[in-house]
């Protein structure tokens, strides 16, 4: 199918047309950040916004969900599988590789259904970036700066209009009823051609060497003195893996009601950051070092997701940079993992 | 006799505000009647059994003369929960640990201060064996009920140990520190849906700490984010103030093996 405009003026009629078929979620701003959440009207949300606090991940695999109900009277148990059509607005480019990732992860060997029903009632809508989002992005380093081919409908901020173009049957699904589209004329692509060509040096390249030397890098670094300085300073707070789009670590609980007889079974965020991550039945934690988990999550994002997915873990969208109060970043640590390698020499001490 | 486990509730020094969370929770959950029989609980009832097998201690000990009615209340009780901060943590009477005791009586009663008996506070499992705990200042009711399930199946409550960033995260909460103010949510004990921040305001540690808190870079982070030394101490010793003497006299108690 042909590329399409669809007019910045009509963006509320579209937003309307979709909430008559869908739930309508989108980037709103929030105390200077932006949440991803429901929108019924187009003045309620910004394409344009830098990141969120939570990728859109979100609504593939929430934070916290029910997995299943049970009885232990009856020995029923019955899987809770639900949640509504939804269109996801305003995706980056980097939470688009994030999520290609995670399609990948989570059909692979024990799919997980959850994610599944998730991901075939999801329509993606993703936006081209035009401008570096924050300090701690570096998507253009990390080859996540042009969506992979699993966007739905991909929009490119044109000025007055978005040019919009269609990936899949589900994102053409969006588009009839909205009068106010049309299809691409010649001036439209020299327009959309112009603005793809300026933005690519707007993007620094912020890693010190290429992206394909990462994992490496990392084997190469894994008795690296770098863990130890991170492991000091790292307050094991968690906020980096649950603002990341790559994570998908959970802890499963369950809960009973107060006739102790039913109740049903969840799951919830859990991160490899935390102390009792890797508490084993016994009460042998192996990885009780804060260094050691620091490590351990770099070497999930720059080494064990390419060899096990072919896929980098990181997709420098910078969300756990931003986050992090003692200002542990990937970009600092990779490029510091470098330079010791490089120049053993001149090592200096990780962020100033 | 009812076969319903029998559960009576004591306090010390202490606002009761955890004991009116509880009534509060008898009102979200009034099922929770249906599985227990209440036979002590001053702040909802008149009676007065002494005949329990799961005691809920409310408060500090905080006087000698605190310290026989404590052990009277272990004497009988098959289980004992600590409720709420004070009795956890020693709660915000401990904040007096840290000054004379002198000057802190005569500032409080005045020409009275000798009429009144105290010594640092303590909380309960100072002072007795205690089999569970129901952090906060006041509880959270939702806790409250789920620790009650947990004894009425003979499982011991687990309370979460990681620190309220990750719930705060995960309500997707725009972080107080980007809002520009400071919170101890880094070192904090979750449990509590992180209910502070998400109202705007800086998590005080009513919780106590996580075990294995980085005390010494979240000062850090305080003082890059313009709180001076007195202010660091003051948020440090408001709940906190007997965990973080006991970690001192212990020779700081942050062990991290290098690798």
């Amino acid at each position: 199918m042909n590329p399409m405009i669809i007019p910045k003026a009509a963006l509320d009629d579209w937003v309307r047309l979709l909430r008559s078929s869908y739930r309508v979620v989108a980037p709103r701003p929030l105390h200077g950040q932006h949440v991803f959440g429901e929108v019924g009207s187009a003045s309620e949300f910004d394409l344009g916004y830098p990141t969120s606090v939570l990728p859109p991940k979100k609504y593939l695999f929430p934070a916290r969900e029910d997995l299943l109900k049970f009885r232990t009277d009856a020995q029923q148990v019955e899987a809770t599988i639900d949640g509504p059509r939804t269109v996801v607005l305003g995706v980056h480019t980097c939470d688009m590789h994030a999520m290609q990732l995670l399609d990948r992860v989570m059909a692979t060997g024990y799919s997980d259904q959850h994610y599944l029903a998730h991901r075939n009632k999801t329509t993606l809508v993703s936006v081209e970036c035009l401008k570096p989002c924050t300090a701690g992005s570096f998507c253009k380093s990390m080859g996540t700066l042009s969506t992979p081919e699993v966007f739905d409908l991909h929009l490119t901020d044109l000025g007055d209009a978005y040019a919009a173009e269609v990936g899949s049957d589900r994102g053409a699904a969006l588009l009839p009823g909205l009068k106010a589209a049309r299809p691409f004329a010649d001036k439209d692509t020299a327009r959309l051609n112009r603005v793809m060509s300026e933005k690519w040096p707007r993007f620094p390249l912020r890693l010190e060497f290429d992206v394909t030397e990462l994992p490496s890098l990392l084997s190469t670094s894994y008795d690296s003195e770098l863990w130890k300085e991170l492991g000091e300073r790292c307050l094991a707070c968690a906020m980096c893996t649950n603002v990341c789009p790559t994570c998908y670590c959970f802890n499963v609980m369950d809960e009973v009601d107060l006739t102790l007889k039913s109740g049903k079974r969840l799951r919830e965020w859990d991160s490899c950051q935390l102390d009792k991550f890797a508490t084993v039945a016994g009460g042998h934690n192996f990885r009780t070092a804060r260094a050691a988990r620091q490590r351990h999550r770099f070497f999930r994002k720059g080494k064990y997701q390419t060899d096990a997915f072919g896929l980098l873990g990181c997709v420098g969208c910078g969300r756990c940079a931003e986050a992090c109060l003692v200002h542990i970043t990937p970009v600092d640590t990779f490029n510091e993992l470098y330079r010791r390698q490089h120049q053993p020499a001149a090592a200096t001490p990780q962020g100033g | 006799m009812s076969a319903k486990p029998k559960i009576a509730f004591y306090e010390f020094t202490s606002c009761e505000g955890c004991q009116l969370t509880v009534v509060d929770s008898l009102q979200l959950y009034p099922e929770l009647l249906e599985a227990v029989d209440i036979v002590r609980f001053r702040e909802a009832m008149s009676e007065m059994g002494d005949d329990y097998a799961i005691a809920f201690i409310e408060g500090s000990c905080s006087r000698p003369s605190d310290e026989a009615p404590i052990k009277a209340i272990r004497e009988k009780a098959a289980l004992v929960v600590a409720l709420g901060a004070c009795a956890h943590l020693g709660g915000i009477n401990t904040i007096r640990n840290r000054h004379d005791l002198g000057e802190v009586r005569r500032f409080v009663y005045g020409d009275k201060a000798e009429w009144y008996d105290t010594y640092p506070a303590r909380p309960i499992s100072a002072v007795i064996k205690v089999d569970a705990a129901i952090p906060g200042c006041p509880i959270d009711r939702h806790e409250f009920v789920r620790t009650v399930k947990r004894l009425l199946q003979g499982r011991a409550p687990e309370l979460p140990d990681h620190p309220l960033c990750v719930e705060c995260k995960l309500k997707e909460n725009v972080c107080l520190y980007l809002r520009g103010t400071t919170c101890l949510g880094p070192i904090v004990r979750a449990g509590c849906d992180a209910i502070c921040p998400t109202y705007g305001d800086s998590c005080e540690g009513c919780r106590g700490l996580v075990p294995n808190p980085n005390i010494e870079h979240l000062k850090e982070v305080l003082t890059e984010h313009g709180l001076s030394v007195d202010q660091t101490l003051a948020k440090m010793t408001q709940f906190l103030t007997y965990q973080v003497m006991e970690m001192e006299a212990a020779g700081h108690g942050d062990p991290q093996p290098a690798h």
